[in-house]
């Protein structure tokens, strides 16, 4: 009977291994196996962004998504970003922004802006508007969150040149 | 969640057989979206879930037939991937014009074609435009392969044409360079909602002549439903107020909107009117 | 203290203290606390809203392997033998005793180690209900034969709630009157009398981080970590459920992932309380976003309001019949009724005043505090009103709002003179960022556009206290200990900079220990705008306090007048080596005049005077009454600004908060079940809601002289005029009136239906 498995993968540039159940979602495995508090279950139907995390680079509701399938992917959480003690610049950005307030949602936020930025190194308003749906501010941060993405994607250009 | 068994076959073959039960909690997993959250409200509990991530063959990918007429696309591949492709776009635009406000990107990450036809929810943004596009959908079972409209495979509220035990292959969509076609998705609550209706149309214009014409109505009916009436009203019509007006008649006659919490039946009826009309004149250009 | 002067603190935009915890997620909540040896608890809830319960069977959990227990009413009440707590009323059960009163109410628990093995077995248990008729409308529970409670038990702690006491037979909660000149004759008098009647709906507060708590009992010691706004009343009130001293039960509150009023007074910490004394281990348990519909809620409002006016339109009697569907439990809901009640009657001067103001127990979720404490409900009427009143009499709506506004110095209803409230000057600040002097496009087509203000104000609970702490240590650096709960607005880094102001030194290097009652002073709670007035001036006077210990300190040592040496070198010299601290205490409670019994008048009412000013501009299509803000400006007098960063974010976030109360929010209820309790189903604004035109400002140089440094609260100003400004722009578009909240296209579009005699059927 496979219901539990030990699953190999890449932690925030590290390898790990945990034995986890079928259903154990992600969220949960990081939270009570790993200690990492940075994605959290708050909806708990992939609405709010909370508990985003990365796998092989691709944003996913931790909330959602099984953590048994994560076997040979390398995933990223807030917690994995910035490099050597210094922030990322989408972490900058938002503490420059002025971009949360309980900070809850925060890191939720940060993760999909940085997938955002990949895909549209310059959006626009509205392609954020609709890229971001699916992270829900309660403090309702929103407008210092648009005024991050633009702070961010200038900080990212400056850093390529 | 009670523990269960989750299997990830290698082949087709193997997935068959590993679903070969009179079980109805053995089920297949596409992206897992929509079961895992059915699991989390407790309204399912699986015995085994069968992850179809590692069959290969025609469930994953997508591609255009040798001929150039038909889309193939596999039953696993992601709406991401739909929405990053240059093909889809150039081909199925309304797919593309679709994924914008399908649920959200992390959804579209992991959520699969076939998972979400499986899934039967009158409230999903694909199976109309699916439908109205003509696409006809590929499935495998024990006792072999049939193809059948997307429409057939819908008979009821969270109910599918689907045996126990078969699985949704493909998806073969109709290319048609001269249709053109279009999805509304129309929200009541909040601009970011599941639709209060959907609405997809497709029409084959002759300059104002309306020479052919696909309506489906989803959300607020039990299923994707044609719109039979309305296209007869509106199939060899030049396009005016007058033929709009009738379609949309036509089709809140021959609908049976329900009330719900994101409209009344008559206020749905209302929007299946306005609605309709507009979309008609959005892909009939005027 | 430094000899270099660090930057002067006040009014300057100092990013919030935890920001780099905040953004890297390390930061701190309940939410991922796990102590040794920890127990979850899973609710087992009600699935009827009005029953006897005939039994509860809870075998099948029980059995269910790694089911550490399953508890009942039976088994608290050998632990706490009157389980029944609430802020106003002691009138809630911890579990359902007997009785349910809403669909959803705590029935059992169950506790495991594992979490999911708790849920799978709060799926075994069932519970047999003897179904009683329950009663969800406030307009029919003011009446009804249906009886939520058999008798008021009102909490010893608010004296004008004891006339309650014991009374049977009535579902109303607080009947709070304010009888100011004659209204009759004022109607009598009258040239014009208009009367309208306006609704708001159950909403929720969502917090994101949802409500949580942890308890650890052990040998008569109580250590509470909780996810709450009032750290202190919970400590009081579960010493008072446990029959323990105050400084048995310590109460730990980290950050907040949000509260916005419904982490105040009491809610799952008597629950946890209760099951670690009955498992002898510590419980957590932490609420799922579904279940957070249950905790607690914003009131249903049913307002009916009367107006008297001279032909000129001088306004000269007001009656306001107030009605607030409190849900199956008090919690604060007699506040809200009192305090909103108060100024329901709007920031107009007017003779004759006339306030009933009703809590009513129905069969649905309870219903508190929420950002606002009532007054966006009230404001939703008496501003609504006003534009009908102006449109009616054909008297320009700012006009109208001129001649009677209430200004500096002149009583308000309740006989509390107006004081340092820049009710005119909002108005004028709207104006001016909505251009409304400029001509304004109208639409076209099946578009149609249109503009509209509002203005409103709110009283301050009162009186009540904030005690601070400053603790500078040996070296100089320091730290500040208060109760005031940082859920997200920025409290920690606004009360450093207070002191730091006073002390002289840069807020930023400022430490604030987070509410610990074993360690922070007394503070009323985190709520009702009150801390940067209340706990600021105790911040003010702690530092103050310190301050003047450093100057005796100074004159021990025979330092000469003037000396800059530094603290450190003070008490270096004082106590020959690095040791010893400064410690500066501060206790602030305002005036305050108790409204008199029977008129509810008073001279001192409130503190300061909350004061928001709106401005909206829709687009509609009135084929389907589809909406759009497209333009929406929020003004609020908050005094001085302490950190001008932190108020914009306060005033945009409570007017968006609002933004979904008026547009999209609605907890709708069938036969007493809520139908969408879920964020699939319960809609709070997203990025695509935020109209594309959006400003947040405060009235510049505003003052309030008893405010720290001229400060007053920011949290809520801008949630009163939201609604009726976009209201009275729906209005100003199409011509017809939206009374109930939410304003949906199917509302708008019904209106305009019936407007042309041609009425849609069936409503929802």
């Amino acid at each position: 009977m496979s219901t539990t498995r030990t699953i190999r993968f890449t932690l925030n540039g590290r390898a790990v291994a945990a034995d986890v159940a079928a259903g154990e979602t992600i969220v949960d495995m990081l939270t009570l196996r790993f200690d990492l508090k940075g994605a959290r279950e708050s909806c708990g139907q992939g609405l709010c962004g909370c508990c985003t995390v990365t796998v092989d680079g691709m944003a996913v509701s931790g909330c959602l998504s099984m953590a048994w399938f994560l076997d040979g992917t390398s995933v990223e959480t807030i917690e994995g970003i910035g490099t050597g003690g210094a922030l990322d610049p989408v972490q900058e950005a938002f503490i420059e922004a002025g971009a949360f307030q309980c900070g809850f949602c925060t890191p939720g936020f940060i993760m999909m802006v940085r997938q955002l930025l990949d895909a549209h190194p310059d959006p626009d308003d509205e392609e954020v508007r609709h890229y971001l749906t699916g992270n829900l501010c309660r403090c309702s941060a929103y407008p210092e969150i648009l005024t991050a993405v633009k702070l961010a994607a200038a900080k990212r250009k400056k850093l390529a040149a | 969640m009670a523990s269960f068994e989750l299997i990830e076959p290698q082949s087709v073959e193997e997935a068959l057989v590993a679903l070969d039960s009179d079980d109805p909690a053995v089920r297949p997993m596409g992206g897992g979206t929509a079961l895992m959250l059915m699991m989390k409200a407790q309204l399912f509990a699986p015995t085994r879930l069968v992850s179809l991530r590692g069959i290969g063959g025609g469930f994953s990918g997508f591609s255009l037939s040798g001929d150039g007429e038909t889309f193939c696309i596999g039953a696993m591949t992601t709406f991401s991937e739909l929405e990053q492709s240059v093909e889809i776009a150039r081909h199925l635009p309304v797919i593309t014009q679709t994924m914008k406000t399908l649920a959200n990107v992390r959804v579209r990450n992991v959520a699969t074609v076939g998972g979400n036809l499986a899934h039967g929810d009158p409230h999903l943004d694909l199976p109309p435009v699916w439908t109205t596009l003509g696409a006809r959908v590929r499935i495998i079972g024990q006792s072999g392969e049939r193809v059948i409209p997307v429409e057939e495979l819908f008979v009821g509220y969270y109910e599918t044409s689907l045996e126990p035990g078969e699985l949704i292959a493909q998806v073969l969509v109709p290319v048609r360079p001269d249709w053109r076609s279009f999805y509304a998705k129309v929200t009541t609550r909040a601009e970011h909602d599941w639709p209060a209706l959907g609405l997809a149309v497709s029409v084959l214009p002759e300059g104002e002549r309306i020479a052919d014409v696909s309506i489906v109505l989803s959300a607020a009916v039990d299923r994707p439903t044609r719109l039979v009436n309305a296209e007869n009203v509106l199939r060899g019509s030049v396009l005016c107020d007058e033929v709009l007006t009738r379609a949309g008649e036509a089709a809140v006659a021959e609908t049976d909107i329900e009330t719900d919490n994101r409209g009344s039946s008559a206020y749905k009826k209302q929007l299946l009117r306005v609605h309709l009309g507009r979309a008609i004149r959005k892909v009939m250009g005027a | 203290m430094t000899a270099t002067t660090p930057a002067p603190s006040i009014g300057r935009s100092l990013p919030r203290l935890e920001a780099r915890d905040k953004v890297t997620g390390r930061v701190e909540y309940v939410h991922h606390l796990r102590l040794p040896g920890m127990l979850y608890g899973k609710i087992f809830r009600s699935n009827v809203p009005h029953a006897r319960i005939k039994s509860i069977d809870t075998a099948a959990a029980a059995a269910l392997p790694g089911v550490y227990q399953v508890v009942t009413i039976e088994d608290i009440r050998k632990v706490i033998p009157h389980p029944y707590y609430g802020p106003a009323f002691h009138d809630q059960p911890i579990l359902a005793d007997g009785k349910v009163r809403f669909a959803g109410e705590p029935v059992a628990v169950v506790l495991a180690f594992d979490r999911k093995i708790a849920e799978d077995a709060v799926a075994l248990i069932t519970a047999e209900y003897e179904e009683l008729p329950g009663i969800f409308d406030e307009i029919e529970a003011m009446t009804s034969d249906v009886l939520v409670h058999d008798e008021l038990k009102p909490a010893s702690t608010f004296p004008d709630l004891q006339h309650l006491k014991g009374r049977k037979g009535t579902n109303i909660a607080l009947d709070y009157q304010l009888r100011r000149g004659d209204t009759e004759a004022g109607f009598a008098k009258a040239d014009h009398v208009f009367e309208h009647t306006f609704c708001s709906q159950q909403v929720m507060h969502i917090p994101m981080e949802p409500f949580v708590s942890v308890a650890d009992y052990q040998d008569g010691h109580l250590t509470l970590h909780t996810a709450s706004q009032g750290p202190s009343f919970v400590r009081i009130e579960i010493a008072r459920l446990l029959g323990l001293p105050e400084n048995r039960v310590r109460v730990k509150v980290p950050f907040l992932g949000g509260g916005f009023g419904g982490k105040l007074y009491i809610k799952l910490e008597a629950l946890v309380t209760a099951l670690s004394m009955v498992a002898q281990r510590p419980v957590k348990i932490s609420l799922t976003m579904e279940e957070q519909f249950y905790m607690v809620t914003r009131h249903p409002c049913h307002f009916t309001i009367k107006s008297g006016l001279t032909k000129e339109g001088k306004l000269i009697a007001r009656h306001c019949e107030v009605i607030w569907n409190g849900g199956a439990y008090a919690d604060i809901g007699p506040r809200v009724t009192q305090k909103a009640g108060f100024t329901s009657a709007g920031p107009y001067d007017i003779e004759n005043v006339s306030i009933n103001s009703y809590a009513v127990y129905t069969n649905r979720p309870p219903c508190g505090a929420l950002r606002g404490f009532g007054a966006p409900q009230t404001a939703w009427a008496y501003e609504s009103h006003t534009d009908m009143i102006a449109e009616a009499m054909g008297i320009d709506k700012v006009e109208f709002r001129r001649m009677n506004m209430l200004r500096e110095g002149r009583p308000q209803a309740s006989g509390t003179p107006l004081r340092d409230a820049e009710i005119e000057r909002s108005l004028d600040h709207i104006l001016d960022r909505m251009n409304w002097s400029l001509p304004f496009d109208r639409g076209s087509g099946t578009i149609k556009r249109g503009r509209g203000i509002a203005i409103g104000f709110k009283g301050i609970t009162a009186p009540t206290t904030s005690v601070a702490i400053v603790n500078l240590f040996a070296d100089g650096s320091c730290a500040l200990y208060i109760g005031t709960v940082d859920m997200g607005q920025g409290s920690d880094t606004v009360m450093a900079q207070i002191a730091g102001e006073v002390l002289n030194l840069d807020a930023a290097s400022i430490k604030v220990i987070h509410p610990d009652t074993d360690v922070t002073p007394y503070d009323m709670g985190t709520l009702g705008s009150r801390s940067t007035f209340h706990m600021g001036n105790a911040v003010k006077l702690a530092a103050q306090d310190a301050m003047g210990k450093i100057a005796d300190l100074a004159r021990e040592l025979g330092l000469p007048e003037g000396a800059n040496l530094p603290l450190a070198d003070m008490l270096r010299k004082k106590y020959g080596m690095q040791a010893g601290n400064i410690i500066g205490t501060g206790s602030f409670i305002p005036d305050y005049e108790k409204p008199d019994t029977t008129t509810g008048l008073t001279k001192k009412g409130t503190p300061f005077w909350g004061v928001g000013a709106a401005g909206a501009e829709v687009e509609i299509d009135i084929e389907t009454g589809a909406i759009k803000v497209t333009k929406l400006v929020n003004v609020a007098d908050v005094g001085t600004a302490i950190n001008p960063k932190a108020v914009q974010q306060q005033l945009s976030g409570a007017a968006i908060m609002q933004l979904g109360f008026t547009m999209t929010e609605n907890m709708v209820f069938r036969d007493g079940q809520l139908t969408n309790g879920s964020l699939a189903d319960y809609k709070i604004p997203t990025l695509l809601d935020i109209p594309r035109e959006f400003i947040n400002e405060h009235v510049p140089n505003a003052y309030d002289k008893d405010g720290p440094f001229g400060a007053k609260g920011a949290g809520e100003s801008t949630t009163i005029a939201l609604s009726p400004a976009i209201g009275n722009a729906v209005a100003d578009a199409l011509g017809v009136r939206i009374h109930d909240l939410p304003i949906t296209p199917e509302s708008i579009f019904r209106a305009l239906q019936a407007a042309k005699g041609t009425p849609l059927e069936d409503c929802a």
